[in-house]
Order: structure tokens, then sequence, then C-alpha cells
């Protein structure tokens, strides 16, 4: 096995005018250093495929990959790698996403509309990575002009990491027919091999993605990543490498959340009934679009803003633009924690000109079941009001230190569920059965999902159920890990392949496809009331209880479940109060976890979680989705308590002693 | 250099460079438990007993253990296989990659005596880690092994 080290930009935009690799190539141990000049420009991405292997004559963000050493072992290729010589041409930077689509601004792509993939045209403000319109904007003017309360404001985010504790790592080998094979952290191997084969050109059949369990992803494992890299540095230099970022190349240089900012107006009338919603909101992509995995090469939770509610009228705006730092990629719930800050902020905010309580305003408009959302769906059933008075009869308040003020606040969020396409393969054992599955272990308890499934339908003992993830060569497409899909999608699959399995006439092996498509319209609803302590003298924040009110279907694994709603608000109550992925001059600033603060032991609030049971699921199990639930309405619920107990609002995660601080004593020279 | 210490309770030699860092002396030798995370001793992944202490082998020179009791987490687990049932009941992991740290500082705490309480408990775990769980499963695993 042989080891790569790479080689980054230190300057956020620049011409490459030479790479020294003299030295680097003499080095003891060293098989070979590239350049993008010997890879050639064959970008690879999750939809837009504008991501350089390795960046050709131009680098445009601090971190980028400019050449890679292969080496007999770590240490000797890092210190190969010390030695590469990048000489660059400094170009002016665009570090700010209002500025990147000013006329006039530095282009971080010539012709970012000739990607494949592409969603911009040559028409658009050059550095736009994508658009999206939806909903009717005239109506929603109009009903705002009639409107008896308005609130128009805007609300910021940093960007943060993932934060998973094992960072990206990839091993590729090419075997003597020439096919690829990859060892990877990746949520989505078949995703992976698809994206792998567009830009290696090579058929898919030819790349075999091996099983790996994934050490925490949070969405920020479902890109190729170094893999094409790794598989052409194998392919050239004929042996096995293995690429594992330092914690702090994965920080500076992977993709992490966008940041942003959304501008919402929003109307009721005088009994608080919501008349309009138009949100307008503008993100940092950053260097390259290619780690958004839809289409619209968006983020989900912007178009579904407002969604829990009955809103007569409502618009979004979502616009992302390329600058010169790092590529943002997705991360749990794309879009939905700031999409549900900014409105639920904005809610609380009307309802104090409206004089109603927050929970008041909420009852007042929560979707009842049949309803159709702001966005034209209608589902099985809406029970957001239950959840909320579930969460309302659970709270009790907590008491705070002399001198510190107690604040309440209330979020919804309510998330469909959709299953997709996966597959299940279902062969005897010496005692009992062996799964084989599609999808890898993340840490959500898939392959619990399988075991204890297959063992009730069998009804056999779980331990003789053994799962298996196998490689991408043995089983039919799945869609990977993500949209809280995993649950839905993988119960699905056992109950057709275990009738499959009892029904069948032999010893036979049994494979179940299961179609995306055929569910029922389902959503589940959570809604949490944060209680926080705030010192006014400093500012400082005591985040004290979560409380998460989840409306579920049949829970398949009660600790798992419970694990995934408080693993979910610990992520919320991050974005809420700590993580703040700083850049300084277009350079990430933290180069390790300490810098960037991800919650600890002691940082975390006590976690209550109320099931609203009784609910309608999807699939013969009956499950609603749960992974990408909790961590959305966190935030707004943290900075509804803080404004409660301080007086003043938040509009800028995350939420610092500093912040609130300047809040209050601005509020005192007013 | 040439290295000396107890490795899981038996006696361990090798010759190594002075630079070599105990994590990757350890993984060299096939424990693949430990893990490395930050890099940095910041996220606890990596976490072993030195003579006792809990220490981030990520940055813990190797040569620094000559003489002593190094114990990774393939040893406690066989020293203290309820360690290791206490984390499955109590569902105190998800992924995985913060679990042989996590499972290393239960071993230092239970070796300091009764139940701290919870406060100190999860002041004593503050420097391990996990983005998955949200700590209370954690918390309770490590506590459910400690006399009171």
């Amino acid at each position: 096995m042989h080891h790569v080290a790479v080689v980054r930009s230190q300057v956020p935009h620049g011409r490459i005018v030479a790479i020294d690799c003299r030295e680097a190539l003499a080095a003891a141990g060293v098989a070979g250093v590239f350049t993008g000049r010997d890879i050639g420009l064959r970008p690879y991405g999750r939809r837009v495929r504008d991501v350089p292997i390795l960046a050709v004559d131009e680098v445009r963000f601090v971190g980028e990959r400019v050449a890679a050493v292969v080496a007999d072992s770590r240490s000797a290729a890092e210190k190969a790698a010390a030695t590469v010589i990048v000489d660059v041409e400094e170009l002016p930077p665009v570090l700010d996403a209002e500025q990147a689509l000013t006329p006039g601004s530095p282009r971080v792509h010539e012709t970012p509309w000739a990607y494949p993939g592409a969603v911009v045209s040559e028409a658009d403000p050059h550095n736009l990575q994508s658009r999206v319109l939806h909903g009717r904007p005239d109506e929603v003017e109009r009903r705002l002009a009639g409107s008896r309360h308005i609130v128009d404001r805007v609300y910021r985010f940093a960007s943060g990491h993932q934060g998973y504790i094992e960072p990206q790592t990839c091993v590729a080998s090419v075997d003597a027919e020439g096919t690829v094979h990859v060892w990877m952290a990746n949520k989505s191997p078949y995703r992976l091999r698809a994206q792998l084969a567009a830009c290696l050109d090579v058929p898919p059949d030819r790349i075999e993605i091996h099983p790996v369990a994934v050490g925490g992803d949070f969405g920020g494992k479902g890109s190729p990543m170094d893999a094409p890299l790794c598989a052409e540095l194998a392919r050239r230099t004929g042996r096995p490498v293995k690429l594992v970022q330092r914690y702090d190349e994965d920080l500076t240089s992977a993709n992490p959340r966008h940041s942003g900012r959304i501008r919402v107006r929003i109307g009721c009338d005088s009994d608080g009934r919501l008349t309009a919603l138009t949100a307008d909101a503008l993100f940092d992509g950053g260097a390259y679009a290619g780690f958004k995995p839809i289409a619209t090469v968006s983020l989900h939770g912007l178009v579904d803003i407002g969604s829990s509610y009955r809103i007569p009228a409502a618009a979004v705006d979502v616009r992302i633009a390329y600058t010169n730092t790092v590529p943002r990629g997705h991360m749990r719930a794309p879009g939905a924690p700031e999409a549900v800050f900014a409105f639920e902020a904005a809610f609380d905010e009307l309802a104090s000109e409206a004089g109603l309580d927050p929970a008041e305003i909420r009852r007042r408009n929560l979707l009842r079941t049949g309803e159709a959302n702001p966005w034209g769906e209608t589902w099985v059933e809406s029970r957001g009001l239950e959840t909320l008075e579930a969460a309302l009869a659970a709270y009790r308040p907590l008491d705070v230190d002399r001198g510190w003020r107690h604040g309440r606040g209330i979020a919804v969020y309510d998330r469909p569920t959709s299953p997709g396409k996966t597959s299940l393969r279902l062969l005897p054992s010496a005692e009992g059965v062996v799964a084989e599955v599609p999808m890898p272990e993340t840490g959500t308890g898939a392959h619990t999902v399988v075991r204890e499934g297959l063992a009730r339908e069998l009804g056999i003992e779980p331990g003789l159920v053994e799962v298996r993830q196998v490689s991408t060569a043995a089983l039919p497409h799945d869609d990977g890990v993500g949209g809280s899909r995993v649950t839905a999608a993988l119960s699905k699959a056992v109950a057709e392949a275990a009738s499959a399995y009892i029904d069948r006439g032999s010893d036979e092996a049994v494979t179940v496809v299961v179609e995306p498509g055929g569910n029922p319209p389902v959503t589940a609803f959570c809604v949490q009331i944060a209680q926080v302590a705030v010192d006014p003298r400093s500012g400082q924040v005591r985040v004290l209880e979560i409380l998460s009110a989840v409306d579920v279907a049949q829970v398949v694994n009660p600790h798992a479940h419970r694990l995934q709603i408080e693993g979910g608000a610990a992520m919320g109550y991050g974005l809420a109060c700590l993580e703040d992925l700083v850049m300084r001059d277009g350079r990430v600033w933290a180069a390790n976890l300490g810098e960037f603060r991800i919650p600890s032991t002691v940082d975390v609030p006590a976690w209550r979680t109320v099931l609203v049971e009784g609910g309608r699921g999807v699939g013969a199990l009956g499950v609603k989705s749960v992974g990408e639930l909790s961590n959305v309405p966190t935030a707004a619920a943290i900075a509804g308590a803080v404004a409660d107990a301080a007086g003043v609002r938040a509009r800028d995660l995350p939420i610092t002693a500093e912040k609130v601080y300047a809040l209050l004593r601005s509020e005192e020279v007013s | 250099m040439r290295l000396a210490f107890l490795l899981n309770g038996e006696q361990f030699e090798t010759e190594a460079p002075g630079s070599v860092l105990l994590l990757d002396l350890i993984r060299g030798c096939g424990l693949w438990g430990t893990r490395e995370g930050c890099g940095v001793g910041v996220c606890g992944a990596c976490t072993v007993l030195v003579d006792g202490d809990p220490v981030s082998s990520c940055i813990y020179l190797a040569g620094c253990a000559l003489g002593t009791e190094v114990w990774t987490v393939e040893g406690v687990a066989r020293r203290e296989p309820d360690l290791v049932e206490a984390f499955i009941e109590h569902e105190g992991l998800q992924c995985g990659a913060c679990t042989p740290g996590q499972l290393v500082m239960a071993a230092a705490l239970r070796a300091r005596g009764k139940d701290p309480g919870e406060a100190a408990t999860r002041e004593f775990l503050a420097g391990n880690l996990c983005r998955c769980t949200g700590y209370r499963s954690i918390v309770e695993s490590v506590r459910a092994t400690l006399g009171s």
C-alpha cells in the first residue's frame, strides 16, 4: 500500500505559473508526483461536474488540491509534499456571496454554464451556481399589502463543518483487468460509482465500491471527494494507494455547510392568521458546486420553508454564489435548520407585533389534516397541532441561577418520508440467514433495522441473522444513506425479502428491489421547546433543556430512534450556539476541532423526548423519518428562548455571549 | 531507539525512530482499535492508558512510554468486558469512531473509584467528542460501570 499526500493552494485565487516537483521526486520512498497538467481536466461532481481532480492552471480556494505525492509511507509522502514549490500569480479573489453576484466582480470560473450538469446560463450573473424560484411572488405581494402585521427581517448563519470524528478517507487500486476498486468512507456507494464512472470515463461495471463502515457522515461523506484522485494515482503508479485527510485538511478543504442569509417577509391578519410568506436566500457556495447532490444544485430546506403552516401565498428565491472559498456541501437536512431558524424567528417577531404568545400563534396556524401546505403538498395526516400540544403539556420550567434570566422558545418542523430505491439479498446460512445489503452503516442503526426486522418476519433469533454490506458488484442500485430514508427503505426491503424467502420453493437466495414511489404521502412533525438561562451582565447563554415532541408511527428500535433525536438536537445546539467555521481572507481559520468547536459532554443541555404515537407511516411496518428531524428546529427554538430571556433578538447564528452582550448594550443605549 | 514497555499486560519490545507517535506504533502492531480523529489531542478518539492515565496517543511520543504500562482499547475490553457490555446495553455508541476512546476513559474513571456523579463524569469525558449521540447514552454507559 502506498500513501498519498496532497499539496494544497495557499491563496484563494491565482494562476499556476509553475510547479517544481524535483526535490519531491528525488525523495526517499516516493513513487510519483502528479499535477493537474499530468491528470488533465476531468471534472467530477455529484450533479454539476465542476471539481478538478487536481487544479489545472488556476487555483480557486485556499486548500484546493494542486499536486499529489505517492510514497511508501504517509510520513515520506507528507515530507516530500512539503518540498513541492508552487509558483502562483495571485488573482483578485471574490470572498463574499453578495459581492460575487455584483457585475464586475472577479470571476471564479470563466464559463460556469459550460460544466456538465450546470443549471445556469451565460445570461445569469457570472458567479451564480444556482437559482431556484418557487411559489407565487405576485400573490404574496398582494396579500402582504393587505396584512394587518408584517415583519421584514434578515437572518444570518455561519458556515460549519459536519464534524464527523473519522476524517475523509479513501483507498483505491486498479486490478489486472483495469477494474477500479475503491474502499471509501462514503454513504452512497452506488452513486459514487456512477460519479466516478462519469469522471474517469469508464463504464460503471469497471468500478467496484467495496463495503466500509463509515465513522460519521451527517451529509459530509456523500461526494466522491478524493476517490477520483486516488483512482488516477493507483492507475498511474500501478499500486494501491491510500489517502487519509489530516483533520486540518478536512476542515479547510472538504465540503462544509453553506453560510448565508435569508430575508423573510411574513404577514398576518388581526387574529394572527398568516397571510403570506416570502423568503429571499443567498448562500455562499464556495469555489465549486459539485458537492450538492440534488438536480437543482440548491438546498431543499429553503423550498420547504414554512411547510408546517397554513399560509395562503408563499414564494422563495434561493441563490447560491461561487466565491473563492472552500466549496460547500450538504449537511443533515440541507438548508432546513437555517430556513426554520429564519422563518420561526420572523414568526416570533410577528407574534410579538400581533400581541400573541409564540405557542398561541403556532396553534392558530399549524396545518390541520387535509389542508395543503404553502407548497401545495397534502399529507395523509398533519399532526403538528397534537405534537405542539404534547410538547406544551410536557414542558416544565427549570430554575435559573440568581441574576440570570429564564427564557422559553418554541419551533416546529416537518419532514416527508420517502424511501427511495434500495435492494436486499437473502440467503441461507448454517443456522439462520445472511442478509446482503447495499447500504453502509454510518452509525444510524441501518443494519440493526435489517437484523431485527428479518428476525421478526422469519420468526428467528436476531443473532441468527447476519447482516453484511456487500460491494456494488453484488446488488442492484441503492440511493445511499440520506434524506432520512434508511429505516423506511430497508424495512420495505426486509418485508419483501422475508415474504419471498418464505415462499421460495428451494434453498436459493432471493434478491428484492424496492422501487421508489407507491408510498402514501407522509410527513413527520417535530416540535421543540428550548429553555435557556441568559446572564444579562455578560450575555452568556446556557441552554438548559431541549424538549423534543416527535410525531411517530411505528418505532423499529426505540434506542436507535431516541439517539437520532438526541444526537440531532445536539447538532442543532451546535449550530445555534457554537459552530462557526470562521474565514479570514478566504481561508478557513480553524486548524483543528479545538478551534472549530462542536458540542462536548459539558456543553450540551439535557434532552427530553416525548413521542406522539399513533401516526401513519410508510412501508409494511409503517415508519416515519427521524434522522433529519430533531436537528432542524433546535436553533430556532434556542433563538426564541434567548429573545424571551434577554428581551433582544439575535438574528445571527451562532448566538454567542459577545453577540448577546452587544445587543443588550445597544438596547440600553437606545 | 529501543522501546520496551508493557502493552496490554504483555512485554513489548521494538526498534523505532525517536519521532514515532504512540498512536502510529500501536496501530502498526495491528491494534487498529485506537483511532486517529483530529490528530492534535482534542477529540479523544485515540485515547490509551499510560500507567493508568488517559493520554492522547496522537500527540504522545512512543519513547515517552518507555518502561510504562500501556493499555489500548483491545486490552481494556479483554480485561474489563463489562465495560463493553455496558456500552452495548445503554447504546453508548452510534458510528463507533469515538467509542474506543470513550471505553478507555470509562476504564480510567472506574480505576479512580466510585461514581463521582453526573456532572463530574461529564467533566471527565469532556475531551472525548462524539458527533452522533448527544452524549446522554455515553454518560449512562460509563456511569453504569461505576460502583456507588
